[in-house]
Parts: C-alpha cells; structure tokens; sequence
C-alpha cells in the first residue's frame, strides 16, 4: 500500500516537472495547472509519509529511503508556503524534478540498513531529523534558487535573451529569496547540530565524535556560515553567493546519498 | 438581399506615404465623410478607419461590384481635393470571406508594419465608435467589428506576437526589469542632456523610477533637463562622486572618449557593497569602458547590443505571426459562417416550402382526377408516400446547407446564392 502510494507520488512529480517545463517553454499565459497537480502529488505524499509512519514509527527515518521521502515531503511543503507569496513558476521546474527524484530514489532504494536501537527513541529522534531535514529542504530551494540566478545572470551577461528568460524573475528577488531561505536554513542546521550533538552526548556519551555525518554536515556549516556572514557584511551576493550555495547543497546532498556507504558512520545503520 | 463584407484601402505596403496622405481623413471630418458614404445606394453600412500607415473603407453591402465602385469613386473624390493622380494602382479590394479574414488580421496587427504593435486595436475601436455615433453600423458591421476586437485580444494572448520591445528604450527598461525587481527605489544617472536620454528618463518614471540625477558637460542644459522631468542637476566634474549612488546609469553624452572606466566601477562597486548596477551606454559614441560588463553584478549594454535584441524580437514576433494566422482563418471561418446562418435559415423554410407546395398541386390533381377511386386508407398511403420522397430529397442539400464551409475558408452565401436562383426562392 505504502509502496504503491510512493511509486503514484512519484509518477505524478514526473507529471508536475513536465508540465512545469512545458508551461516555461511552451505556454503563452501563466498557468497554475502545475501547482495544482504539485498540491495534488503533495497530498498523496503526505497519506503515504503518514500511514509510512503510523506503520514503521518516525525511528523509520533511519531508513534511507524513508529519509528521502520525508526530505523530499518538506522540500514540497515549504516550496508550496513560498509559492503564496512568490509565484516562482520557474522554481517549481526546478522542485518538481528534484521531488520525483528523491521519491523514486525512496522506493528504488527501499528498505536497507537503519534499525535505531530503542534506547535511542526519545523525543531527541523527532527533534533532530526534523530540524537537519528542515535546514536540507531550506538548502535544497536555495539550490534551485541560484540554479535559476546564474542561469538569468549569464543571459544577461552574453547579451543572449530567449522567451524562457522573460519568466524568470529578476536577479534582485532570486537573490533577495536566496538570503531568506538561507536566513532560514542555517539556524535550522544549527539546531539541527545541536540537537544532534546533545542527543549523542547524552546516550553515547561524547558530544562530538568525528563521525563522518558530523564532519561533513560541520563543513556545509562552516560554508553557510561563511556565505551568510559574508552576505551581511561585505556584500558578497550575486554570482558568487549563489555558486557558493550550491556548492554547499552538493556537500549535503552527496553525503546524504552517498556519504554513509563510502564513509561508515553512525548515521549509517550502526547506531550501536 | 445577402449582405457581403468589402473592403477597399491602400496601407503601408501598398501606397507611398504621399498617396496615403492624400486620402487619409481627418479626425473632424470622419463623421461627415461616413454620411456622405452611405448615401451611395450600394453601401448598407459603413466604417472608416485612417491611420498613418492606412486608409480603408470596410462596408456591408448587397451588390459587391456596385460597391467596390463606389468606395473606389469615394476615395478617389477624396484624393480629387488635393492631387489628381489616380489611386487605381495602390487600393486593394477584398470581399466576403477574405474580407473578414483582412479585418480581423488588422484588429491583430499583423498586417501592420511593426507586427505586433498594440496601437491599431485602439485606432480600430475608435474609428468604429465613430461610425457608431454617426450611425452607420447595423447588425453586420457591429458584429464583424465586436469580433475582430476579441480576436485581437485571443491572438495577444495565445501567441507571442506582442511579447518582446521592439524599440530601444522598452528594451532597457526590459532589461532592467530583469535585473532589479523594482525602481521606486532605485536611483538613475543620466549622463548627457540629449534627446534619447530624455526620452530613456521619461521611460523609466513611468515604470515608478522615482530617484533622478542629470549631469550635462553645460550645466544649464542639465538643470533644464533636469527640471522638465523633475530630476536633479549635478556638474558635470561631481559626477563621478554621485556614481556610487546610481543603480541605473545611462550615457548619452556624445563624447568621443570614455567618461567611466572599468576600475572606477570596480571600486565604486565595494562601495555599494556590491549592489547591482546596469550601465547604458545609448549614444551613438561609447560613453562606458566595454570591460565593465565583465565584472560581477554589473551590467553594460550598449546601443547595439540594444538594437540586436530589437531585431532578435521581431523575428521572434514573425514566427509567433504564423500562429496568430492560424486563429484568424479560424475566426474568419466562424465569422462567414454566421453571416451565411443569416440567410441559411429563411432559404431552408423557403425551400421547404416551395416542394410542400408543388408536392400538394400534384396530390391535389392526381386525387381530384385519375386516383379519384382510391380509398380513403389508399390515399393516407399515397399522402405519406409523397411526402417522405420531398423529404429525402431535401435531406442531402439542406444538411449541406447547415454544416457549410467546415475546412476551407468557402464562402457558405455561395450556396444560398445557388439554391435561391435554382429553385426560384427570391425573398417576398
């Protein structure tokens, strides 16, 4: 039932990521046709995160595939709440892709290593997945926000226009949008440190034990930290603000998919 | 009588501007011109419509030959106030179903000589009001002319034929749209009082630009300027000092040489905190360093960068055209085929009525006469029977009828014309 609810979820982020393209490249007049059929995967997705986690309990995050489609339900979520106030039609192509890839990837995936022993199933398990996955969505929107900021920039840059440019929106609100989600993300990443270090001083007794998880997530924080400093003070932003995010959101996502396998960590299934 | 639609004019393409202007009319006189057209026995109805780029006529009338002579006669009296040539060689003639089809693709402006261009619409209304108030429109033109604006309306909105400036100074205000999100707070320096730079100014305030610095090597041709649109005069030798303020400079000074450099903006840029700053250059001389572009967060165009995205626009305005053709046949087609309902329905009863007619003499005679015997069942029978041949004989031509014209654009009046000679149907 799950798995069947997950595989729809995905096709139908499938069918949103096309529509999105057609209606950048195709369509005469906006169209919230994809935003619709987006809220329509939404919802399928949610049934499927809930009866996943009244079945499993929320220790089911542990799993990696369960992980992405709770990632990928918050990603959807917040880019819904944004698109109430800024209709980035372009930001849904960008969304919509990256939803149906982390959904597929959930069930292609699966089941894997991840069983959280249930000494450590306190509040601290909620506490800690939902505030790092929270930062990760903000990041994750980030990326598909400068995605879209570089691809303007350099169009204006080499002097080249197409139609598709003219419904991006304009460099000052991608950039202005990039600093809010990263005025979001990086103190939900913060909590989501911290939470996660208590909770490991608290049961394994050492707050910081060098796990790859922790050095990889400390060096996305050390880079945020720095594009966020920098964005307040030297007015670094543009060009370089938005390749520094996404190089941010690329250490968080490749340790997130394939850190664990490569790196074995504590995070990756041995919890003992 | 079946009313047809006809058209007679001369446009951009078809006359020089000297013969355009000989028979355009002016605004004071439109009214009376309409009268005096309608007072031609052919005309039933009338529009004038005269802009810079055209002259024509469009009328509904019963006799298209008669009319296409008279409009021309019009014209041509006309043009007899101011020159004598004749217009013969530049007037095109268009009627029934191609003159829909003109219509509509005026009201579209496709054939206007800036395709695209959203003026026409509104001249089209207005001349239409006109015709209105002088109370020569009837049924016909009212409709044909309500359908053309909402063509127009569906081809701005299916297609990009109006999508993309087209002119320099609705191209950098493009631009700048796409890089700032607002200007009610953003700050432009015009640097030189010329022309073009005036009119780039006016531009941008009408987008909400509210912040305006005008510097001028004669520093009384810069406080001029800067008072006609309510800016701020600044010397000539303070400019630089200012630049650090101004997210949108224009350059316009006619200068030969280079006013700002590279380095300068880099360093003004650190200042800004790297807020963004869009250079352009719109003189015919280049104003700013080209390596400006190449740093980050800034932007410079230059007047032929400028021109090439117009070009760039009207092309991409061309192929959008072919698809605003595809809606306007469609929308011709409908439109012909309403005006061909108009007659269709009366033919069909008169059609219907004429075989009823001659299907009853006929019975009338042969029971009155050699069928005098039959029974009263044998004559129900040969009622039923000759009434179900008329009907099946009638089936194929009036479904005909009805459906007429689908695929091409077929002039559905022809059929009515036919059937209403054939079998002797003229209205009574």
């Amino acid at each position: 039932m799950d798995a069947l609810l997950v595989k729809l979820t995905a096709v139908v982020y499938l069918g949103v990521a096309v529509s999105y393209f057609f209606h950048l490249f195709r369509g005469a007049s906006a169209s919230r046709l994809p935003t619709a059929l987006l809220l329509g995967g939404f919802l399928i997705h949610s049934i499927a995160l809930t009866s996943l986690f009244l079945r499993e309990g929320f220790a089911t995050v542990a799993v990696m595939g369960d992980a992405l489609l709770f990632n990928s339900w918050l990603m959807v979520g917040i880019y819904l709440l944004i698109q109430l106030k800024y209709p980035l039609a372009v930001l849904g192509a960008i969304v919509a892709p990256l939803a149906f890839l982390m959904t597929f990837a959930a069930f292609a995936v699966g089941g894997g290593a991840g069983e959280i022993p249930p000494g450590l199933q306190t509040f601290w398990l909620p506490l800690h997945v939902t505030l790092a996955f929270l930062g990760n969505a903000m990041f994750a929107l980030a990326f598909g926000v400068s995605v879209i900021y570089l691809l303007q920039e350099r169009h204006l840059k080499h002097k080249k226009l197409t139609i598709l440019m003219k419904r991006f929106p304009s460099l000052e609100s991608l950039d202005g949008l990039n600093y809010r989600l990263l005025m979001w993300g990086f103190p939900l990443m913060t909590l989501g440190i911290l939470t996660g270090s208590l909770w490991a001083g608290i049961h394994w007794g050492d707050y910081w034990s060098w796990d790859p998880r922790q050095i990889s997530s400390g060096l996305a924080w050390l880079l945020y930290g720095a594009l966020l400093h920098g964005r307040i003070t030297a007015g670094l932003r543009g060009k370089k603000a938005a390749l520094l995010t996404m190089v941010g959101f690329c250490v968080v996502l490749g340790y997130f998919l394939w850190g664990d396998s490569i790196f074995p960590s504590r995070h990756g299934g041995r919890f003992e | 009588m079946q009313k047809q639609i006809v058209i007679v004019g001369l446009n951009h393409r078809s006359a020089p501007i000297e013969v355009r202007e000989s028979v355009a009319f002016e605004n004071v006189y439109v009214r009376e011109a309409l009268v005096h057209l309608r007072d031609y026995p052919s005309i039933d109805e009338g529009v004038i419509l005269s802009t810079c780029n055209r002259v024509e006529v469009i009328a509904a009338a019963g006799d298209v030959r008669s009319a296409f002579d008279d409009i021309n006669g019009f014209l041509a009296q006309q043009k007899a106030q101011r020159h004598a040539e004749p217009l013969d060689d530049h007037v095109y003639t268009y009627e029934g179903a191609e003159a829909v089809r003109h219509l509509f693709r005026v009201a579209a402006s496709l054939d206007s000589m800036v395709i695209g261009e959203p003026q026409i619409l509104g001249q089209l209304k207005q001349y239409y009001d006109a015709a209105q108030q002088a109370g020569t429109v009837g049924a016909v033109l009212h409709r044909l002319f309500h359908r053309s604006f909402s063509v127009a309306k569906r081809v701005r909105s299916e297609t990009g034929i109006g999508s993309g400036a087209v002119s320099v100074s609705s191209i950098a205000v493009d631009l700048a749209k796409r890089i700032f999100d607002r200007f009610d707070d953003k700050t432009v320096m015009l640097i030189g009082a010329g022309k073009i730079g005036d009119l780039m100014a006016r531009h941008l305030q009408s987008h909400g630009v509210k912040n305006l610095m005008v510097t001028n090597r004669t520093f009384e041709r810069a406080v001029s300027l800067a008072e006609k649109i309510h800016g701020n005069p600044i010397r000539f030798e303070d400019f630089p000092r200012y630049l650090k303020m101004a997210d949108l400079v224009i350059g316009c000074a006619g200068a030969p040489e280079i006013l700002i450099a590279a380095a300068t903006v880099e360093k003004i840029l650190r200042e800004r905190k790297q807020k963004a700053m869009f250079f352009i250059d719109i003189g015919d001389r280049r104003n700013f360093d080209a390596k400006i572009n190449n740093l980050d967060n800034v932007y410079l165009y230059n007047i032929d960068d400028l021109k090439s995205v117009a070009e760039e626009n009207l092309q991409e305005r061309a192929s959008e055209a072919e698809k605003a053709e595809g809606i306007v046949l469609e929308e011709a087609q409908t439109f012909v085929r309403w005006l061909g309902s108009l007659e269709q329905v009366p033919t069909i009863t008169a059609l219907r009525q004429r075989f009823e007619e001659i299907r009853r003499r006929e019975i009338e005679k042969s029971l009155g006469g050699s069928l005098k015997d039959l029974s009263a069942e044998q004559r129900a029978a040969v009622q039923d029977m000759t009434t179900a041949m008329v009907n099946k004989m009638l089936h194929g031509p009036i479904s005909q009828l009805r459906k007429s014209s689908p695929e091409e654009l077929e002039d559905p009046t022809l059929y009515v014309a036919a059937l209403k000679k054939l079998f002797d149907l003229e209205d009574k």
